[in-house]
């Protein structure tokens, strides 16, 4: 058993950490307690969890939250520190905080961590559980955790076997789990281009003759297939082309063949985008998709994603 | 194409984004081109919800070049953006984009030039937007329909954006809508209240009709009155002459209070859809009672502050009302016998705008009457801004022996929950009109009834000389208007 890390204590440090800013803010503008939600981060090591932090920083601009950073070690005791995260406002007077716990743990204490978060939430609020890296697609420690969030946010870009992952994926939806993917938030960008292209050639589903995605490395990544089942859903008298390329491991191409000719997004080097459009070509710059981007994207939705949903399958 | 027919499309996840589009602005070297238009342009593109392509044309009758109008608007921008910083780059990629056309605006070859800019161009989809004195709508609209611009092409659009004021009465609101009607149709004519796009009167309705608990204590049953204030704290700033044949009773109440009221008060809309919202506030602007002439003096004060006929631009015996204050009811069933106040005024305490929902009392008091309970109902605060939230007022035990109430408060921050900036008023009402969603928009029956309501008042207003000024700076007004709700019983809720 691990030593017992008590709630209470970390409730009663969390509101003297809040003193204490409030005493060292008197006089200026003051400080604003700002929470949404709580959002339980499991990080994959010290680093990881450095980067977590770095990504909360950015994300309580919009998401105000507090933050449970779970850092996994390689040994040693559960143990917990309170931390608090802090900004000003474009122009504002007066600082925004939110407030977070990092508890460092190993797998085997996952159900202790598990009976930990319930007291820790912030109460009446959702709870997203974000687990980064690979590891949640396979260490069943992770199940202790899957139970106490109302919505579970995955990345399976760096999975070696991507039907594994989706697999998964479907697995945690049938146990009523409302599940995402970071791999298809970082479509967001290039789906909504295709949309617009669509749009703008003034297209219907008829038009379209014949689509294919096409990939590079020995099999295709999450993101492609992805794609693929996200255009057979929206042209499902069409049978979708996924065909393997050469060329650094991912998505490397998305064409649909039209009757007024063909709409094609290349990814090119540096999150460079090289369109055409019925006979227009031209190259643009993909917005930014670091992962504070995308867990922005995801955190905005806290219930169903019905496309998300259908294309997992 | 909309989006509902794209097999692509993904609400959910997708922004919404403006078309390839012109945006043709009347009036562009003016004040609210450059306060408000133009940043809020620019932050749409900053956000990635203009196309690249997106274009801004600029008319007024100021001699400059696409350069100089260029170097305006990015004064504008770096003056007035209040939480976007100027960033280089994307201005580079933004100012190509910007035109100037200069011209008489009754002068029928500055709408040749347009016609002539819009061909070079190549835009099919057309946003005129007139920013200019409302003198020249009427002008505007005929000559861009003589000029062939206003005729709606296959897979394109042409529509127009107009600022308020909308008529100074009933009768020239209904002539404006005719010459308007004469070139656009009805759903292509976006009349702009800016106080609908705030992020905050959205959320009267996320409020009301997205949770369960509150719309069943919405209604004569359980509300005693409704108090609907915008204070300002700031004079007339320089814009005297137009105050001055404005007044407070037009340019706020007939517009944003009233549009302010309908949100607080409509029926609920079976889906949110533009003429679903906009048909149950037209129906609740048709329903607020009319004043009789006779009724004016003891429902509505006119105020003006110390120092107002000493303002630039205004005459030394104006009779223009800086203040007003009104007492209104609505003739259906969920509100017969609340009276709604509503009051507006310049150089008041402080800048607020605010809707006070004022409970009924309980019916029973248990608790000892040893005056350590104040006789406080509940309040229900929907603060539009400054400190834009939602607060609750109720009584609590005081702590330590004996049963003494306290009223506290149980507040909500919108700045607490949602960290990051709202769009302004602009940005959002800019999208929707280059999307097509005109749910935010008012339309000539609303404009109408609103008339019909406010003219009694400005009849009254206009036919009597006031014993002006009566109220201070840095009041909450003249007395007359604390008088008038004493005598229902009432009081204002000055905060």
């Amino acid at each position: 058993m691990p030593a017992a890390i008590d709630p209470e204590k970390i409730l009663g440090e969390l509101h003297q950490l809040w003193d204490q800013l409030d005493s060292q803010t008197a006089g200026s503008g003051g400080i604003l307690r700002a929470c949404a939600m709580t959002l339980a981060v499991v990080a994959q090591d010290e680093a990881d969890a450095a980067q977590a932090r770095r990504t909360i920083g950015v994300l309580m601009h919009d998401h105000p939250c507090r933050a449970l950073v779970l850092k996994m070690h390689d040994g040693g005791e559960l143990s917990a520190r309170v931390f608090a995260e802090c900004w000003m406002p474009f122009g504002g007077q007066q600082q925004i905080c939110s407030e977070g716990v990092e508890i460092t743990a190993i797998p085997d204490h996952f159900a202790e961590v598990a009976r930990l978060i319930a007291p820790l939430r912030a109460p009446d609020l959702p709870l997203v559980l974000w687990c980064r890296g690979p590891d949640a697609f396979s260490l069943r420690a992770f199940d202790y955790l899957f139970p106490e969030a109302d919505k579970l946010i995955f990345d399976s870009s760096a999975v070696s076997r991507a039907h594994s992952a989706l697999s998964f994926l479907r697995m945690l939806r049938g146990r009523r789990h409302l599940v995402a993917d970071l791999a298809w938030t970082r479509l967001t960008a290039c789906r909504e281009r295709l949309a617009h292209l669509f749009r703008e050639q003034e297209l219907t589903s008829a038009d379209v003759k014949s689509a294919h995605v096409a990939y590079s490395g020995l099999a295709p990544s999450t993101e492609a297939l992805y794609i693929a089942s996200w255009i057979g859903l929206a042209l499902p008298a069409l049978h979708i082309r996924l065909e393997r390329i050469e060329g650094d491991p991912g998505l490397r191409n998305v064409t649909l063949a039209t009757n007024k000719g063909d709409l094609s997004l290349t990814f090119a080097r540096g999150s460079q985008l090289e369109v055409r459009s019925c006979g227009q070509g031209y190259r643009s710059s993909l917005p930014s998709s670091d992962e504070a981007e995308l867990m922005r994207e995801e955190l905005k939705i806290l219930g169903r994603d019905p496309v998300f949903e259908r294309v997992l399958g | 194409m909309a989006d509902a027919s794209n097999p692509f499309a993904d609400p959910l996840r997708f922004q919404r984004q403006a078309p390839e589009c012109a945006m043709v602005i009347f009036g562009a070297s003016g004040d609210l081109t450059k306060r408000k238009l133009m940043p809020a342009l620019y932050r749409l593109a900053y956000d990635g919800r203009l196309p690249a392509s997106f274009s801004v044309i600029g008319i007024s009758r100021s001699p400059l070049s696409d350069q100089g109008f260029e170097d305006l608007m990015r004064e504008a921008v770096k003056n007035f953006s209040e939480d976007t910083p100027l960033d280089n780059d994307l201005w580079a990629r933004f100012a190509p984009n910007l035109h100037y056309v200069p011209g008489d605006m009754k002068d029928p070859a500055l709408y040749e030039a347009i016609g002539a800019k819009l061909q070079e161009i190549g835009r099919k989809n057309v946003l005129f937007y007139l920013a200019t004195q409302p003198s020249y709508y009427s002008t505007v609209a005929q000559q861009l329909g003589a000029a062939g611009l206003t005729a709606q092409s296959p897979g394109g659009w042409r529509r127009i954006v107009v600022e308020k004021p909308f008529g100074h009465d009933l009768l020239s609101a209904r002539k404006l809508s005719e010459c308007l009607h004469a070139v656009f149709p009805e759903e292509e004519i976006y009349r702009i209240d800016h106080y609908l796009g705030k992020e905050t009167v959205q959320n009267i309705l996320a409020f009301r009709f997205g949770n369960g608990i509150f719309e069943p204590l919405w209604n004569r049953r359980y509300v005693n009155q409704v108090q609907i204030t915008a204070a300002e704290s700031i004079g007339v700033e320089g814009r005297g002459a137009y105050y001055q044949e404005s007044g407070a009773l037009r340019d706020m109440v007939q517009n944003h209070l009233l549009q302010v009221l309908a949100t607080v008060a409509m029926e609920p809309v079976p889906a949110f859809e533009p003429d679903a919202v906009r048909d149950e506030r037209a129906k609740l602007l048709r329903s607020i009672r009319i004043l009789k002439s006779d009724e004016v003096a003891v429902n509505a004060v006119p105020g003006q502050y110390a120092g107002f006929q000493e303002e630039p631009g205004v005459d030394a015996h104006s009779n223009t009302d800086t203040f007003v204050a009104a007492r209104f009811f609505i003739d259906n069933w969920r509100w017969a016998g609340v009276p709604f106040y509503v009051r507006t005024g310049k150089k008041l305490a402080k800048r607020a705008t605010e809707i006070a929902i004022q409970y009924n009392s309980a019916p029973l008091s248990v608790f000892p009457d040893d005056g350590g309970t104040p006789d406080r109902p509940n309040l229900l605060i929907l603060r539009i801004q400054p400190e834009e939230g939602i607060s609750l007022r109720f009584l609590s035990k005081q702590p330590g022996s004996g049963m003494h109430l306290r009223p506290v408060s149980m507040d909500f921050k919108y700045g607490a929950s949602f960290g990051g900036r709202s769009p302004s008023a602009y940005e959002t009402l800019l999208v929707d009109a280059l999307v097509g969603d005109a749910t935010l928009y008012t339309r000539q029956d609303m404009v109408e009834a609103s008339w019909r309501v406010v003219e009694p008042i400005l009849e009254y207003f206009q036919s009597h000389k006031f014993r002006f000024p009566n109220y201070e700076p840095g009041t909450w007004g003249p007395p007359q208007a604390d008088e008038m709700l004493a005598r229902f019983g009432h009081h204002w809720r000055n905060s």
